[in-house]
């Protein structure tokens, strides 16, 4: 699929990344994803996930740092990234007023893509999704699940090197998880890089090359689950005791560290 | 909220016993009166010394209009005659028609949005008694939007004539109680006429007619009998002063409720209220069982005869000018709403048929309402796409730059007001050149403005809450308005050759620069 010149240059590169809001949201974050691997972020809730990927995917504006996706300066050329790249959000958003396959006409019209490509593509991923009879049909009334899934297959449409997904498997049924689980394993074949955050631990621990903890803005952890495993010096845990461990114990350091300096502070 | 004060919510809760009338009318005033605040302050807090000052300032400038609108007939002495009489009922019908467009829109949002509809009828308490209220509170609602526009005359009358012209609030209420029962009466024939279907449809575009129908209905007549486009002169016709009834005629009923006439008060409010009772039970005992199958319909998908068409080839900018277009035509309840600025130019259109090639100074007036209601259908337009966009991150994740997003939607505005504008620009083309192509300026440049605001003070939201745009900011909407107008005032001076056009047109400019000026900041 990619040439393995393209696979030496990193699919992700973020570089001492910075967003605050009221406090620090994402605090002098550094992280690089391989072409074609499997990544799951993990984090608490607020741990600043969702932030960093909006972020990459130009949603929102970074105060500080640099991000490149596939060898591309996203802050420098955002077109040009934003052509590699798909976002899926974790809240469904599609037309209500239009068909499944107008929707991916609409999304294939937004990447200037080939119409007889497109049509193709689109027939093919509606199948893939089970889609295919509600083609015509507009998607005011479709469960979460099946809006997922149109949404899905409009990020895959334009056949992206990058996808990031954002909670992808909330809401859905046991099936519809199988069935984008199925095609987010066939991507990552293919070459593709996918980058995905979770709530579910036995998702990413069964599907990721790598994992990266985030907490308070900041990379706590990253590695295989093999090397989490081993930093968490208990080779027989699963993901949730590991990633328990780590997101206390840094929760914990943090504590210590804001008390230091408080007490630091108040003797000066 | 913290949990002290959360603990003593559930005990004042307690007072009434859950699940009864007044339970549930006490839930749905606190949901009313928070929707009232957000409405009031656009979501910033009522201690905002600014809110204060801007609310305070806003009332005393509709009360000085009263004042220069009133005192010269209570300087006269007040007297009531049939012309008089004519135009206090013409006023009462007015509100009626407004409430009654509210009321429509209100009762249907009702039956067809799900909100907490779900809890409601899951849960084992009475959905009679809750719609009950719910109807209720749709009366009460009315009755203060109503009574907010009508305060400043009330107050002013009540100044100058007595105590009596108070009474005029109580007439409101019972306006606001005949319009509500007559929504969910034609509400519910509706549903059993049409069914679960079609009834939002022409409940909605209903509602939209309503609301424009009698100003429309009192200008059409004054161009067919009187060739005048201003309303007043039906209302001061010799035909209302020798037709009209008598003073004690059981027409001006409403008229002598509104100066205090206790009778008449008590009389129209009784049969209001009666009224009002028969609708909201009747209305209130079929409530369930028309909700159930109006939530049915939301659920069934429609499935689209183009289904198995090819793609077409086309540009992001044409995908995205074909999805607003596609998106504003699919949405029933958006045309209704939009339709509001359409109706009002069928007037100036027929006085164009009726008075064709007669008058030559027809363009200048009809010009500035054409132009005016552009503005303002342009103004809702370039809500709906540059706003009211449903897949925000689908369009900023597009390899697309911001400005081509945004030509895209300025667009697709600019070729449904083409749609509209040309046909009627054409007709008066016919007649005078220089005055439609004045009128073509006009409305582009309203039109233009009317896009730049809603461009400066873009903020992200939800098709679904069009009616709630003016709620978000009321700067862009008051310099939306104030441009339109003076845009209209500006075309029309120009028509007729006159300089003084030099005078709005600075204004509009001023205004423009304030609108910029006050935008929040985009990064």
């Amino acid at each position: 699929m990619h040439s393995p010149a393209s696979e030496a240059i990193p699919a992700l590169q973020i570089r001492n990344l910075q967003k605050a809001f009221s406090a620090p949201a994402v605090d002098n974050l550094s992280l690089t994803i391989r072409a074609g691997e499997f990544y799951a972020l993990l984090g608490p809730n607020g741990a600043g996930k969702t932030t960093t990927l909006r972020m990459v995917a130009g949603l929102l504006e970074a105060d500080a740092g640099g991000v490149s996706i596939c060898g591309i300066d996203a802050f420098k050329d955002p077109i040009a990234a934003k052509r590699v790249l798909a976002w899926v959000p974790d809240e469904p958003m599609i037309y209500d007023k239009l068909t499944p396959l107008e929707y991916l006409e609409f999304v294939s019209g937004l990447w200037s893509m080939d119409a007889g490509l497109a049509h193709f593509k689109a027939d093919e991923l509606l199948e893939r999704f089970g889609l295919a009879q509600h083609a015509g049909e507009r998607c005011q009334g479709f469960s979460k699940g099946m809006r997922q899934k149109v949404a899905l297959a409009g990020a895959l449409i334009h056949e992206p090197r990058l996808i990031i997904l954002d909670e992808p498997l909330t809401g859905l049924d046991a099936g519809s998880a199988r069935q984008v689980k199925g095609v987010l394993r066939g991507l990552v074949a293919k070459g593709v890089t996918v980058i995905m955050t979770t709530h579910i631990l036995e998702v990413a621990e069964r599907m990721a090359d790598r994992i990266g903890i985030i907490a308070k803005g900041q990379l706590i952890a990253e590695g295989t689950l093999e090397e989490l495993r081993a930093r968490a010096g208990d080779s027989g845990t699963g993901l949730e005791d590991i990633f328990l461990d780590i997101v206390n114990g840094s929760a914990e350091a943090v504590a210590l560290t804001d008390a230091t300096r408080r007490s630091q502070g108040a003797a000066a | 909220m913290s949990a002290t004060m959360a603990r003593a919510g559930f005990a004042r809760a307690g007072s009434a016993q859950a699940g009864t009338l007044a339970w549930f009318a006490r839930h749905e005033l606190r949901l009313a009166w928070r929707d009232w605040v957000q409405l009031m302050s656009g979501g910033r807090r009522l201690k905002d010394h600014a809110v204060l000052i801007g609310m305070a300032a806003f009332t005393f400038g509709l009360h000085w209009l009263a004042y220069a609108l009133l005192s010269a007939f209570f300087a006269q002495g007040a007297r009531l005659e049939p012309g008089t009489l004519a135009l206090i009922t013409a006023g009462v019908l007015l509100t009626f028609t407004m409430m009654l467009s509210q009321a429509m829109e209100s009762v249907t949002r009702a039956f067809y949005s799900r909100d907490d509809l779900d809890l409601i009828l899951s849960s084992p308490a009475s959905s009679r008694d809750l719609f009950l209220v719910r109807i209720a509170m749709m009366a009460l609602t009315t009755a203060m939007m109503s009574g907010l526009m009508v305060a400043p005359f009330i107050n002013v009358a009540a100044a100058l004539g007595g105590a009596q012209w108070l009474g005029a609030y109580l007439v409101v209420l019972a306006v606001s109680l005949l319009a509500t029962g007559g929504a969910v009466l034609i509400a519910l024939s509706l549903f059993r006429t049409l069914g679960a279907k079609r009834t939002r449809l022409v409940a909605q575009i209903a509602a939209a007619v309503v609301g424009a129908s009698f100003l429309i209905g009192l200008q059409v007549v004054a161009i067919i009998s009187y060739g005048s486009m201003s309303r007043f002169d039906v209302l001061n016709s010799a035909l209302i002063a020798d037709s009209a009834p008598g003073t004690a005629s059981v027409l001006w009923l409403p008229a002598h409720a509104v100066t205090g006439n206790l009778a008449a008060l008590a009389a129209l409010l009784m049969l209001s209220a009666a009224f009002f009772v028969f609708a909201a039970h009747t209305g209130a005992v079929q409530f369930r069982r028309i909700v159930i199958a109006a939530l049915g319909v939301c659920e069934v998908p429609r499935r689209h005869s183009e289904a198995r068409r090819g793609f077409r080839a086309q540009s992001t900018h044409g995908a995205l000018m074909q999805k607003e277009l596609k998106l504003i035509a699919r949405d029933p309840w958006l045309i209704s709403q939009t339709l509001m600025q359409v109706l009002y130019l069928i007037p100036p259109a027929l006085m164009l048929w009726v008075n064709f090639g007669e008058d030559a100074q027809l363009p200048a007036i009809i010009a500035p309402v054409i132009v005016m209601a552009v503005g303002q259908l342009a103004g809702g337009l370039a809500w709906l796409t540059i706003s009211g966009e449903d897949a925000p991150d689908l369009i900023a994740t597009a390899p697309v730059s911001a400005f081509a997003r945004l030509s895209a939607k300025v667009k697709a505005v600019l070729v449904i007001i083409a749609g509209i504008v040309t046909p009627i620009v054409l007709a008066m083309a016919l007649m005078s050149v220089w005055g439609a192509f004045v009128t073509l300026c006009g409305a582009l440049i309203a039109a233009a403005c009317a896009i730049l605001i809603q461009l400066w003070f873009r903020a992200q939201a939800k098709r679904s809450n069009f009616r709630r745009r003016q709620v978000a900011s009321k700067a862009s909407t008051f310099c939306e308005a104030f441009a339109s107008i003076l845009c209209a005032g500006t075309t029309a001076l120009v028509a007729a050759l006159n300089p003084i056009a030099i005078l709005p047109g600075v204004l509009a400019i001023v205004v423009m620069g304030v609108a910029w000026a006050i935008s929040p900041k985009r990064a």
